[in-house]
């Protein structure tokens, strides 16, 4: 982990694992930084660490990166990652944006395409489909006096009893983590309160603009983005190509570690992209 | 002493808590409207009306009233409207408003208008309470959670400059930008209504309430009951940090009251009504069931503690009976209440007593016998005792 100040001022917390070349990975809800603390990041990273350096900071208002202040909308989240991409000495980058994060890469990419060399979302959020209805996040996310996280974790995965499940939101949590969680929804619905939840309408009409090739995972039986969403991503985005992930779900890194880094490695590693 | 009596307006036809909350989530934000009936809830308004009519009567110093929305916990979504019927039914009470909440309003000078107009309407009689709004409206009405704090504190700001300054005068905030702010009507009252608070025992807002000369009113009814004391002892220390003498008055305690004619009978009468007070109406941000209680309404750590003990208290296999009785305390015959009061009093230095008396589904003949009890037995020998013990203890802010 290394603490950083941004050119604005703000401290930025980022993580950085593996060795080779970096690559950008933008965090998702139930996540590294959101959920799981950064000395016990999900395996898909570690795996994507054995031929890539990966540099994972931590969204604002998640884990010590302070936030945006009133009214930050997604261009000030764009700017932000502008910013740690120009901290960090990073000119144009492989990004993997997954859940909140493909939504943040997206905003990235379609503003400054120069920075983004490649693009990979997982289940991104942020796109407003007429007629697909997204699974409702924040109420499915508020805590019961008892009974634990099973509804949370029924949006987040394929099968909220499933071990990873159960691993990454446990009923019992410790304070430790309910406080990265608690914290963590707080980041998510700084951005993503306003209606439509987790969504910008404006960004279906402005993928056109993203100019790096994209691969979009998505597992498919995702409750908060439908699949719906990843057609409607493969459609818009200039050169994109989509693979659907059977019996996953919204957590796909988590739910699918070895298929997700298969996928990406071998996307990135395609001669046509390099 | 004020004596103050208060309403929630709540829906008392839900099935008992234990198959409630089998069958819905909470009684907050999702709780199907269709269980609302509308010619039950049309008699029902009648009823409360008049129980706050009836409460000028009984010799009350005030009535108050509160907002919520989309619940069976209270039926006032707009309680401007119950307090401008109350402004042309009643004459003398003090008329408090618990409040609105300023985030729910865009821009926040709308409260700054009616609150003007019930003072007027009611010749000066208007109590102007301002909260930040609970949880569950959060996701109601969709406002930002993570803004509540900062959208309250500067909308509080822009009602009081509103009710003060000369308009028009241009207002710029970090969430709220007018640039003509000139409302009409002024408040009767000058230089604007007493301000309260309401809260549950949020050190902040204690605070902010000692150091702006606000009212705190302690919501005492899901809290342990030694937590009004901790809550009452933290707003005296603010007070006098900010250099402001105490004002007895200023504190004030929102707790069940039901009286009978002996113990027995009052606990007998209350424990049902207490009961699917706590089990149905308030589920939802207390309890078993769901919280909604949404991100960054309250930051994280203010969270898991409030959790914590909601745990430990749902956890807590003791007799309910007693668990429901020491947190609803003015339960009992007029002398059992009497004295609790008086005590509950000296000990807290305590001036406003909110006196919440048509709770849960409590049937109307009893809460009204409840409230004749309450105002002609216990309230009078209260007064006469509190009135001499501030005097003595406090004498720049006795009662006359």
């Amino acid at each position: 982990m290394m603490t950083a100040t941004l050119a604005d001022g703000r401290r930025v917390e980022i993580l950085r694992l593996g060795k080779g070349e970096p690559l950008l990975y933008l965090h998702g809800l139930a996540d590294v930084h959101s959920v799981l603390p950064p000395e016990e990041p999900p395996a898909a990273l570690t795996l994507l660490g054995a031929t890539r350096e990966v540099v994972a900071p931590a969204h604002p208002g998640y884990e010590g990166t302070e936030d945006l202040g009133p009214h930050a909308d997604p261009e000030d989240y764009a700017f932000h990652l502008l910013d740690v991409l120009d901290l960090l000495g990073l000119d144009a980058v492989d990004v993997i944006g997954a859940s909140f994060g493909g939504w943040l890469a997206a905003e990235l990419a379609l503003r400054h395409p120069n920075r983004v060399r490649r693009l990979v979302l997982v289940n991104p959020l942020g796109l407003q489909v007429p007629g697909a209805q997204p699974g409702l996040f924040f109420g499915a996310a508020a805590p019961r006096g008892i009974g634990g996280f099973a509804e949370v974790r029924s949006m987040l995965f394929a099968d909220s009893s499933s071990t990873v499940a159960t691993a990454t939101l446990p009923d019992e949590m410790s304070r430790e983590r309910q406080l990265r969680w608690f914290g963590g929804l707080a980041g998510a619905a700084r951005l993503g309160w306003r209606g439509p939840e987790l969504r910008n309408p404006k960004l279906r009409g402005r993928l056109r603009r993203i100019t790096a090739p994209a691969l979009v995972l998505w597992g498919e039986r995702d409750r908060i983005s439908p699949v719906a969403h990843a057609r409607e991503w493969e459609k818009r985005l200039p050169d994109a190509e989509l693979v659907l992930v059977p019996d996953a779900g919204h957590s796909l890194p988590l739910e699918r570690p070895d298929v997700t880094t298969d996928w990406i490695v071998s996307y990135l590693a395609h001669p046509s992209r390099l | 002493m004020n004596f103050f009596f208060f309403h929630l307006m709540p829906w008392p036809n839900l099935p008992p808590p234990r198959e409630f909350l089998r069958q819905h989530e909470a009684a907050w934000v999702t709780l199907p409207n269709t269980l609302y009936d509308p010619d039950a809830g049309a008699r029902l308004y009648e009823r409360y009306l008049d129980e706050l009519v009836a409460a000028e009567e009984l010799g009350f110093d005030g009535v108050v009233v509160n907002e919520h929305h989309q619940n069976a916990y209270g039926l006032m979504p707009s309680p401007n409207l119950i307090a401008a019927a109350l402004t042309q039914r009643t004459e003398r009470v003090k008329i408090c408003v618990l409040g609105n909440a300023l985030p729910l309003y865009n821009p926040p000078t709308r409260v700054a208008e009616e609150f003007a107009m019930l003072d007027v309407l009611s010749g000066g009689r208007l109590i102007s309470g301002l909260v930040v709004g609970g949880g569950p409206e959060y996701y109601s009405y969709n406002v930002n959670p993570t803004e509540a704090r900062g959208r309250f504190r500067e909308a509080v700001d822009l009602v009081l400059r509103a009710w003060t300054e000369p308009g028009p005068f241009t207002f710029e905030g970090d969430y709220y930008n007018l640039p003509y702010v000139n409302p009409w009507p002024r408040p009767l009252q000058q230089p604007h209504p007493p301000v309260w608070i309401p809260g549950l025992g949020s050190p902040s807002t204690i605070e902010y309430c000692a150091e702006r000369g606000f009212g705190y009113m302690g919501v005492a009814y899901y809290a342990p009951p030694e937590s009004f004391g901790r809550q009452a002892a933290h707003y005296r220390e603010a007070v006098a940090r900010a250099r402001r003498p105490y004002d007895p008055e200023k504190l004030g305690w929102l707790t069940t009251v039901y009286v009978a004619e002996t113990d027995e009978e009052a606990r007998a009468d209350a424990y049902e009504p207490l009961a699917y007070f706590s089990g149905n109406l308030a589920a939802g941000f207390v309890g078993a069931g769901k919280v909604w209680m949404p991100p960054g309404y309250i930051d994280a750590p203010a969270l898991v503690q409030f959790l914590d003990d909601l745990r430990s208290q749902a956890a807590n296999t003791g007799d309910r009976r007693e668990a429901t009785f020491r947190r609803n305390p003015l339960v009992g015959s007029v002398e059992t209440v009497r004295e609790r009061l008086l005590a509950l009093v000296e000990e807290h230095r305590l001036g406003t007593v909110l006196a919440l008396m048509s709770f849960g589904n409590l049937a109307a003949d009893k809460a009204r016998r409840s409230m004749e009890l309450y105002a002609r037995e216990v309230v009078p020998w209260v007064r006469h005792r509190a009135d001499a013990w501030f005097e003595e203890h406090f004498p720049q802010h006795a009662s006359a």
